[in-house]
């Protein structure tokens, strides 16, 4: 079960050069449990475009992609009830603009279970537990979205999905416009919702720093085609990252250029800021 | 959307693309003027083979033009059946008796099934239509055994109704492949920097032509990202179970507005940040700008302009005559 690409690609109708393919070949599969996923690639790469795949929001050009047993095609099928795909695998836009429209918080939150057929109550009551998830008290609830700063904003469009309480859940760059602490907030959560949840959990970063630290897995998507697809740490132990437009994590790169300047034998390969400090301490420079 | 063609511009080369807009502009309108004072039916025929000439001379493809031509075929089809039954002057031409008993309807609900599902399968929406219709004339003239559910009745067609008929119909012909010459050729900011020059004389009486040449150039230019904006925001609302070829009417109408809302609202964002974009690269209203490109009155366009008066001035001939 989960989500299954088999061989999609999808073209983009493009002015100067007919078609643009944003995607090709796609082959991947993603389990509904248990799994963190990072999504990377440079701007332009189809990163996007295979999120919204994974919820049927657009459809293949060619291939076709099995989600919780739904066959989806290039061809809208009668049978398939997408809107019930949604509910099971939630997908967050980079922008918040794009779907907040109510009067206040609350009421936008409950937007989304709205749809999906369930009562009022039950609904405000996800709305205020989703909120409190994302890190937003309860006096916000009254308020406008549209009053909000943009990090307010963000958390507010991300409670919007997690109130639909999705088995998958997909976040485009979530942390993009956040400040540091914001952003740890944020990845903490979805680290915890992963864990007590066992949600799988699919999330769009540019972040090196972070997909060390809290992923244990990456895809790497290079002009449509999937180049990589396991640990993040055999990811930044390969030597052509640069090519791809990708950046190595901030600990190895200090640790490496010590090494490099000092003619140490550190090892470079550490997750967290902590354990390059110890790594640091016992080559015997602090 | 994609398919109309009416106002769009299509990059090409040929004589046309190389006038000067304000040119265009005059030319068509004088053109057109001349077309709304051809009284006769022969003489309208031959402006629409001018226009035609046009096209080849401008080395247009006609299909295109006539692709753009269907949205307004309907309005085309609809002026001319309206003339034809409404109009009732002159000598009877056509007069049949028309009959509807049980087997017309039944055939005729027959001949409605049929047409609906070739329109399904076949490409050629158009003749099937055009087939449908006389098929439908075919059965309330022909089929009269069977109940009547109504009294025989007359169809009618009358000299100076078809006459009328005709008359319109070429003559919006006419137009519309003038104005889609017009559009299919100039882009949209040669159009409205053309009509700005043209209206510039205008000031003197108030009207700014260059700030209205401006909020026509910045709409146009905010179309195509209007849509963009659209298509995502009715991915984010679907991605929040709204998708909009699914639900009941009522659930619709909330999913409605959960468009409308984010639509407006980048918009107004959109507007604000290109307000301050403008200014920061001190734009001032009302001020004097000069220009990348000017606009260039050629030989061509002098031929033209010459051309189009030749034909208004016929046409007032004609008239007067």
């Amino acid at each position: 079960m989960g989500i299954r690409f088999n061989q999609v690609s999808y073209e983009y109708p493009s002015f100067a050069e007919g078609l643009y393919s944003a995607i090709r070949n796609i082959n991947l599969e993603i389990t509904e449990k248990n799994e963190f996923i990072a999504l990377v690639g440079h701007t332009g790469s189809g990163k996007s475009t295979l999120a919204k795949h994974m919820n049927a929001l657009i459809f293949p050009t060619s291939g076709s992609l099995e989600i919780y047993g739904n066959i989806i095609t290039a061809k809208r099928n009668r049978k398939v009830k997408y809107n019930s795909i949604r509910k099971k695998v939630g997908l967050v836009f980079q922008f918040p603009e794009y779907q907040l429209f109510e009067e206040t918080v609350e009421k936008d939150i409950m937007f989304g279970p709205m749809n999906f057929k369930i009562t009022q109550e039950e609904a405000k009551k996800k709305a205020k537990e989703a909120l409190n998830l994302v890190g937003l008290d309860d006096s916000y609830l009254s308020r406008n979205p549209y009053n909000l700063s943009g990090g307010e904003k963000k958390r507010v469009s991300i409670a919007g999905i997690l109130a639909m309480d999705p088995d998958i859940l997909i976040l485009d760059e979530p942390t993009s416009g956040l400040d540091p602490a914001g952003r740890r907030v944020l990845m903490n959560l979805f680290q915890d919702i992963n864990k007590k949840t066992g949600k799988t959990i699919v999330i769009i970063t540019h972040d090196m720093d972070l997909v060390y630290q809290y992923f244990n897995r990456v895809l790497v998507l290079n002009d449509g085609n999937l180049i990589f697809d396991g640990e993040p740490e055999k990811l930044f132990r390969s030597e052509d990252l640069i090519k791809y437009h990708l950046d190595y994590p901030n600990t190895i790169k200090v640790l490496s250029h010590l090494n490099k300047e000092l003619h140490l034998n550190l090892n470079i390969y550490q997750k967290t800021l902590e354990e390059a400090l110890e790594e640091i301490k016992r080559g015997g420079l602090l | 959307m994609k398919s109309v063609i009416i106002g769009q511009y299509i990059p090409g080369k040929g004589l046309f693309y190389r006038l000067d807009p304000r040119t265009k502009i005059i030319a068509v309108l004088l053109i057109m003027i001349a077309v709304f004072l051809l009284e006769s039916i022969t003489h309208l025929l031959i402006g629409f083979g001018i226009a035609f000439m046009l096209l080849i001379i401008g080395r247009i493809s006609v299909i295109k033009v006539i692709k753009g031509l269907k949205p307004i075929m309907i309005l085309l089809i609809f002026t001319f059946i309206f003339q034809i039954i409404l109009n009732r002057e002159g000598e009877m031409i056509v007069n049949h008796e028309m009959y509807l008993t049980l087997y017309t309807a039944l055939f005729l609900v027959l001949a409605f099934v049929v047409w609906r599902v070739l329109v399904k399968f076949t490409r050629f929406r158009f003749t099937m239509f055009f087939l449908f219709v006389a098929g439908v004339y075919l059965i309330l003239r022909y089929v009269d055994f069977g109940y009547q559910l109504l009294s025989p009745f007359n169809f009618q067609v009358y000299e100076a109704g078809l006459r009328m008929s005709a008359f319109v119909v070429i003559r919006l012909l006419i137009i519309i492949t003038l104005s889609t010459v017009l559009t299919l050729t100039t882009k949209p900011t040669n159009l409205t920097q053309g009509l700005e020059k043209l209206m510039h004389p205008l000031k003197k009486i108030g009207f700014n032509s260059e700030d209205f040449a401006l909020i026509i150039s910045i709409s146009l230019r905010y179309i195509p990202t209007i849509f963009d904006e659209a298509n995502k925001i009715m991915l984010a609302q679907a991605s929040r179970g709204a998708d909009f070829s699914e639900g009941k009417l009522k659930d619709k109408l909330k999913q409605v507005i959960s468009l409308l809302v984010p639509m407006f609202i980048i918009a107004f964002m959109r507007s604000e940040e290109l307000a301050n974009a403008m200014e920061s690269r001190n734009f001032v209203p009302g001020n004097k700008r000069t220009r990348i490109n000017e606009l260039i009155f050629s030989y061509r366009d002098v031929i033209a302009t010459a051309f189009s008066v030749l034909v208004l001035a016929l046409a007032i001939v004609l008239k007067v005559i």
